[in-house]
């Protein structure tokens, strides 16, 4: 009797020990004793795939092709997602762009209110004020580890005088070291913060 | 025959007589044991929590997230609008860490080289290949969008992110845990703006922007509500009553809200 005690406590406490306590960390996947339908053979979000060649859930369009009759999935109530955050298109709406040239004022689709720049300033606060700061003057935080040049000064006179289409435009595809943001932004978002841009101007007096 | 019998009687000596007990004491403290250890360490409190997997690149939330203070949503952009967070594309960290930006040449960031920079001599324009630690069984059904615009903030899901270097399961994630709060969601519920601000206390919201708000959304005076509320303890509690109603929150409880 005294023995099993003394060999019960002795396998409790090398047990124990083993498995340590609960919220260690620990780097192998989660040990699950019934996997039952944990992991089903279908592909979600931005999961690999064995069953395509490149190991790749998500499919590419062929190239040169638009889904015909194709809606965009639409959720997330109070965003109202429609079909145009969606950019496939070569009007002014989807390139800030007339013909070759810059186009100046917003797109007439857009309805500007309160809301919509409401949503710029949010959207503008999220993607461009680690750079550009929050007043715009081109010293966010991320600006002061950036070697070479000044991140740019969004309230100086140079921006104030580009056309909408053409800051449309720097926000879908970059510009010299700024990288493209139309993967991150939806296309009225990139008109929102536009729209919240002019805002930032005018409140700095230029 | 009583000799007999007397004979019979020493066949089991003296130490036998408790030998069912000791026998039923030493099952029942070894059941207990298992049972214990079992208790304790197969739930998903245990199994999930802490797992903190090796990534493809060192990627330091508590840096990005916490010290630059850039919003979840910089990366996870779809969160708001799908019932996926999705990882970011290796575009959005080339942006700041692209050649002649910021530590571009940095070893850490190989993988990001490899996927993105065409130059690059090792270069195979494959995605990163990140390591996921959270999932629902593919059984259950799971919407960020249903939450995140309802007030639910991803700390009471994640954890605080923005202090973690490494990422780790901080929640055990498990069926119990999402009832829980289904229960009593406005133990959880907060301003939409507060959402990805994971430090944020009730204590930090200014009442009156908060009952114009209120006012605005149920059509009730901003001084009629604050009124009512007299003598209340001004916290969690109370924001989060008033939220559920305002929005009309509800937190299903059934099967197959979730199941399906
Ligand atoms: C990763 C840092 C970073 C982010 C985020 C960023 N920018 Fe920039 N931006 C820059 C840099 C650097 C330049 C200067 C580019 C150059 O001149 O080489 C610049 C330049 C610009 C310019 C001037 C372009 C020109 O023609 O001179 C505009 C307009 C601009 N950014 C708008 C935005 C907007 C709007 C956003 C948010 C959607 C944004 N930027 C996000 C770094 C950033
Ligand atoms: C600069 C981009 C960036 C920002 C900002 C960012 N994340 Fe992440 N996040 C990532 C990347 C890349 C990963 C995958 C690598 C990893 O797990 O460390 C990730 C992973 C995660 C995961 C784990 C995903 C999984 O596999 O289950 C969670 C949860 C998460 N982030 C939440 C947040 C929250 C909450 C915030 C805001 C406080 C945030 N992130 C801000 C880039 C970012
Ligand atoms: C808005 C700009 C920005 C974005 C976007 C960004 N980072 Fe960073 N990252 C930084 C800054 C600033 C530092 C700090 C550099 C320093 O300490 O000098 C940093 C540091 C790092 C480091 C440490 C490098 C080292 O050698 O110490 C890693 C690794 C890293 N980032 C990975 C990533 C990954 C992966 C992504 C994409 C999910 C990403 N970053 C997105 C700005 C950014
Ligand atoms: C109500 C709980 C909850 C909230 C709130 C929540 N998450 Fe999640 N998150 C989850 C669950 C559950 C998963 C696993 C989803 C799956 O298996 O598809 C997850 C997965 C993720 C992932 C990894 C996705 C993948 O498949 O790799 C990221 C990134 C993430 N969440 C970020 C966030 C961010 C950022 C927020 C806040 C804006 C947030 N989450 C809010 C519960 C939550
Ligand atoms: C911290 C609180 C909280 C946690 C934790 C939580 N939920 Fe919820 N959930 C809510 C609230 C609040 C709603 C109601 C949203 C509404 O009224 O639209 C909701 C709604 C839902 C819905 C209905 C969505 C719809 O489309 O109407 C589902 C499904 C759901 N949750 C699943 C889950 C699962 C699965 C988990 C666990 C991984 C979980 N929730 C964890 C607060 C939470
Ligand atoms: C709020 C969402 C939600 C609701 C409501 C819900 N479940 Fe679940 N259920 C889950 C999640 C998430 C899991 C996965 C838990 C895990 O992985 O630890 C799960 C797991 C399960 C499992 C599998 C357990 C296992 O480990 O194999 C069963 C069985 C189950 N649920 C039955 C039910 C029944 C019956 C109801 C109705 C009374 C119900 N669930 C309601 C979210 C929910």
């Amino acid at each position: 009797m005294r023995w099993f005690f003394l060999i019960l406590a002795i396998a409790v406490v090398a047990t124990v020990y083993a498995l340590g306590p609960r919220g260690a960390k620990f780097s192998s996947p989660p040990f699950m004793l019934f996997p039952d339908m944990d992991n089903q053979y279908k592909v979600k979000a931005q999961k690999p795939s064995d069953f395509f060649e490149n190991g790749q859930g998500a499919r590419v369009p062929v190239e040169g092709t638009e889904p015909l009759g194709f809606k965009f999935p639409v959720s997330g109530e109070g965003v109202g997602r429609t079909d145009l955050d969606f950019s496939r298109g070569s009007d002014y709406l989807n390139t800030g762009l007339f013909g070759d040239f810059y186009g100046k004022g917003f797109p007439g689709e857009l309805t500007m209110d309160a809301a919509f720049l409401e949503r710029g300033r949010e959207r503008y606060r999220i993607t461009c004020a680690p750079c550009h700061g929050d007043s715009g003057n081109g010293a966010g935080v991320v600006s002061k580890y950036w070697a070479i040049p000044p991140t740019a000064n969004l309230i100086d006179a140079r921006v104030r005088d580009m056309p909408e289409g053409q800051i449309f435009w720097t926000i879908s595809h970059g510009k010299g070291l700024m990288g493209p943001y139309n993967g991150v932004t939806s296309v009225r978002d990139r008109w929102a913060i536009t729209a919240y841009l002019r805002g930032l101007q005018a409140v700095a007096g230029n | 025959m009583r000799g007999l019998l007397h004979e019979m009687g020493n066949i089991f000596p003296r130490w036998t007589n408790l030998l069912a007990i000791k026998v039923l004491v030493c099952v029942g403290a070894l059941g207990t044991c298992v049972i214990a250890v079992a208790w304790y360490s197969w739930t998903p409190k245990y199994t999930r929590v802490g797992y903190m997997p090796q990534q493809p690149i060192p990627f330091d939330h508590s840096l990005h997230a916490g010290q630059l203070g850039m919003d979840c949503r910089y990366c996870h952009t779809h969160v708001e609008n799908s019932a996926h967070s999705n990882l970011p594309a290796a575009q959005v960290c080339w942006n700041c860490h692209g050649p002649g930006k910021v530590k571009s040449d940095s070893p850490k960031l190989e993988p990001l080289r490899q996927a993105m920079d065409e130059n690059y001599e090792n270069y195979t324009g494959k995605p990163i290949e990140w390591v996921q630690l959270h999932k629902v069984p593919d059984y259950a059904h799971f919407d960020h969008s249903a939450h995140v615009n309802r007030g639910v903030s991803c700390v009471e899901c994640h954890g605080r992110i923005d202090e973690m270097p490494v990422v780790y399961h901080a929640k055990s994630l498990s069926m119990s845990f999402c009832l829980e709060c289904h229960r009593n969601p406005e133990q959880a519920l907060r301003p939409l703006d507060q959402i990805t601000n994971l430090g944020w206390k009730p204590e930090d919201l200014e009442p009156d922007a908060f009952y114009a708000y209120l006012a605005g959304k149920t059509g009730t005076g901003a001084d009629d509500l604050k009124k009512a509320d007299e003598g209340k303890v001004w916290g969690q509690e109370l924001i989060g009553i008033h939220l559920q109603k305002a929005w009309g929150v509800h937190a299903p409880q059934d099967c197959a809200a979730c199941h399906h």
